[in-house]
C-alpha cells in the first residue's frame, strides 16, 4: 500500500491475501483491471492514473533510483526472503504462525508452505547449491553482502528525510517495503536484524513514515498486522498447528478404531446388526472433538 | 586500470576451472579468484584500488549502479544468447560448442541453456519478450548515460570499477556480431556512452602489445562474457 498512500491515492490496507492470483503479494484490486501483483505493473497501473511520486525527480535521481532499487533487489532481498521463509528458526516459530493466523481457512493449513516451498526454490536456482548447504559460507558472504547494502542504504540517506530531499519517491516506498518488516518483525534468528537497529537514520527513516502514512497502526503495527484476525480476540492466539494436530490425531485414532471394527467382525455392515463394543469409543472421541472447538 | 600485468587467457573449461563456476577468474601466484567482486576485494587487499577517493555515498552510489550494470546488462545478454530461440541457433550452440567434438557440443550447449532458462526463470525474466528486454537495456543505458553526463568517467576524474565494468559490458554489446543490430543500437543512442567506450579502449587498450604490462584487470572479463 505505500506508494499509494504516497502519492496520495486511495486506498487500504486489506490484509487478506485472498483472492490471489496463484497465491502472490503484494496484489493491487482495481475497478477495472481485476488484480495485479507484479510491483512494476501495479507502479505502472498508478502512473496511468496518474499518481506519481517520482514526477519530481531530475534525471540523475531517477537513474539513481534505478540503480538503488537493482542493488535492493539483488543483495537486499534474497538474503530477506531466506531470513523470514528459509532460515527455520524464524520460518517455524515467526513466519508460518504469522501468515497461518492471517489467512483463512482452509488456505491457512497449505497457503504458507506453498509459498516457503516456492521461496526455497528461487533461492536454489539464484543461489546454487553451494550456498544453500553451506550454511557458514551462506552466512559470511551473503548475509555480509546485505549488512552492506543496508550500510550503504544508510550512507545514502545520511541526515536527510528521504532519499531524494522532502518528499519520498517511489525509492522510499521500496526501501520501506523492504526495511520496516525487518525491523519490526519479532524473528528469533535476528542477525541481520541486529545490524539494521545498529543503523539509528534507517530505524528513525522508518518509524517517520509509519506514522505519517500507517497512522492506524500504532506501536506494534506487523504483530498486529493480521487485523482481521485481531477482532476474532482469543481465536487469534490460538497455535492453528495445535488444533490441526489434535485434529489429525483424532482422525487418525478413528480410521484404526473403525478398521479394527471392521477387520476383526465387531461391527458389520449390514443393516439392523450393530456393533456397539466397536461405535462407543468412536463417539466419545467425536463428542471430544466438539468440545474443543 | 590499476596497472596491474596480467595475461589473457582463453580457455573452453574456464567455466569449470573456475570455483564459483563463473567467469571471469583471476590465478595469481597459487590462488584463484573468481567473480569481479571477490577479485576487486582481492586486489585491495594487495593495496590496489580504484575507489579510495570516494566519500561514503558515493561509494553507496557506484555498489548500486554496479548492481543496475549486473541485474539488466548482464541479464540481458544472457538472455539474447540463450533464451532468444533465433541466436541460439544460429551463434550461441555453435560458438559454445566448438572446442568440443559431437554429440558433446550438442550435448553440453543444451545443458547450458537449460541451466540459463531455469535461472531466467527463477528470476522472472523467462515470461518477457525480446521488445521487453530490449526496453530495460534502453532504461539501464539512459539511467548510465544521464549518470556519467558530460565527464570523462563516472565519478569524474578518476576510473573506477564501475567504469571497469560498464565498459566490459558495453564494449562486448558494440562489438559482438549478433543477428540483429538491435541490442547495440540501444547502447548506440547514448553518444556519451560511446563517446565513454572508445575513450577507455584507447586509453588502455591501443597501442600495447598483447602481453605487455598496463592492460585492465577487465579485459579478461571482455573476452569470457562471450561464454
Amino acid at each position: 500500500p505505500s506508494p499509494l498512500q504516497r502519492s496520495g491515492g486511495p486506498g487500504h490496507s486489506d490484509c487478506s491475501p485472498l483472492p490471489l492470483p496463484a497465491g502472490h503479494l503484494p496484489a493491487l484490486r482495481t475497478q477495472d483491471e481485476g488484480t495485479i501483483s507484479k510491483p512494476q505493473q501495479i507502479i505502472t497501473h498508478l502512473r496511468k492514473q496518474k499518481y506519481n511520486a517520482d514526477y519530481d525527480l531530475s534525471a540523475t535521481q531517477s537513474a539513481d533510483t534505478l540503480a538503488f532499487v537493482s542493488l535492493l533487489e539483488e543483495k537486499l532481498l534474497p538474503v530477506l526472503i531466506h531470513t523470514f521463509w528459509v532460515d527455520a528458526k524464524n520460518y517455524v516459530e515467526h513466519t508460518r504462525k504469522w501468515y497461518a493466523e492471517t489467512i483463512p481457512f482452509p488456505l491457512n493449513f497449505f497457503l504458507p508452505n506453498a509459498m516457503h516451498k516456492r521461496h526455497l526454490e528461487r533461492l536454489q536456482l539464484m543461489w546454487g547449491d553451494d550456498y544453500m548447504e553451506d550454511e557458514e559460507k551462506l552466512e559470511k558472504e551473503l548475509y555480509r553482502e546485505a549488512r552492506e547494502c543496508l550500510t550503504l542504504l544508510s550512507q545514502r540517506l545520511g541526515s536527510q528525510k528521504f532519499f531524494f530531499g522532502d518528499s519520498p519517491a517511489s525509492l522510499d516506498a521500496l526501501v520501506f517495503s523492504r526495511l520496516a518488516p525487518l525491523l519490526k518483525a519479532k524473528l528469533p534468528n535476528g542477525k541481520l536484524q541486529q545490524h539494521l537497529k545498529s543503523l539509528q537514520n534507517l530505524c528513525n527513516y522508518c518509524t517517520s513514515i509509519l506514522s505519517l502514512y500507517f497512522p492506524w497502526d500504532r506501536g506494534d503495527p506487523l504483530t498486529g498486522a493480521p487485523r482481521a484476525a485481531g477482532t476474532d480476540g482469543s481465536e487469534a492466539e490460538e497455535d492453528p498447528h495445535k488444533r490441526r494436530k489434535q485434529l489429525l490425531s483424532v482422525l487418525v485414532g478413528l480410521a484404526a478404531m473403525l478398521g479394527y471394527a471392521f477387520l476383526s467382525g465387531i461391527v458389520s455392515i449390514q443393516r439392523g446388526s450393530v456393533g456397539p463394543a466397536g461405535r462407543q469409543p468412536v463417539t466419545l472421541e467425536e463428542e471430544e472433538e466438539e468440545e474443543e472447538e | 586500470m590499476c596497472n596491474l600485468p596480467i595475461r589473457v587467457i582463453c580457455r573452453a573449461n574456464a567455466e569449470y576451472m573456475s570455483p564459483s563456476g563463473k567467469v571471469p577468474f583471476i590465478h595469481v601466484g597459487n590462488q584463484v579468484v573468481s567473480e569481479l567482486g571477490p577479485i576487486v576485494q582481492f586486489v585491495k587487499a594487495k593495496g590496489h584500488s580504484l575507489s579510495d577517493g570516494l566519500d561514503e555515498v558515493q561509494k553507496a552510489e557506484m555498489k548500486a549502479y554496479m548492481e543496475l550494470v549486473n541485474n539488466m546488462l548482464l541479464t540481458a545478454e544472457l538472455y539474447l544468447q540463450w533464451c532468444d530461440d533465433v541466436t541460439v541457433e544460429e551463434i550461441t550452440h555453435p560458438r559454445y560448442g566448438s572446442p568440443y567434438p559431437w554429440p558433446l557440443n550438442r550435448i553440453l550447449s543444451y545443458q547450458k541453456q537449460w541451466e540459463v532458462r531455469r535461472k531466467m526463470k527463477a528470476i522472472g525474466w523467462a515470461g518477457k519478450t525480446l521488445e521487453q528486454v530490449l526496453e530495460d537495456v534502453d532504461q539501464c543505458c539512459q539511467a548510465l548515460s544521464q549518470r556519467l553526463g558530460t565527464q570523462p568517467y563516472f565519478f569524474n576524474k578518476q576510473p573506477t570499477e564501475l567504469d571497469a565494468l560498464v565498459f566490459g559490458h558495453l564494449f562486448t554489446i558494440l562489438t559482438t556480431q549478433l543477428i540483429t543490430d538491435e541490442l547495440s543500437e540501444k547502447v548506440k543512442n547514448y553518444s556519451n556512452l560511446t563517446a565513454f567506450c572508445r575513450r577507455i579502449e584507447q586509453q588502455y587498450f591501443e597501442g600495447h602489445d598483447k602481453d605487455s604490462c598496463t592492460v585492465s584487470v577487465q579485459s579478461s572479463k571482455k573476452s569470457s562474457l562471450l561464454k
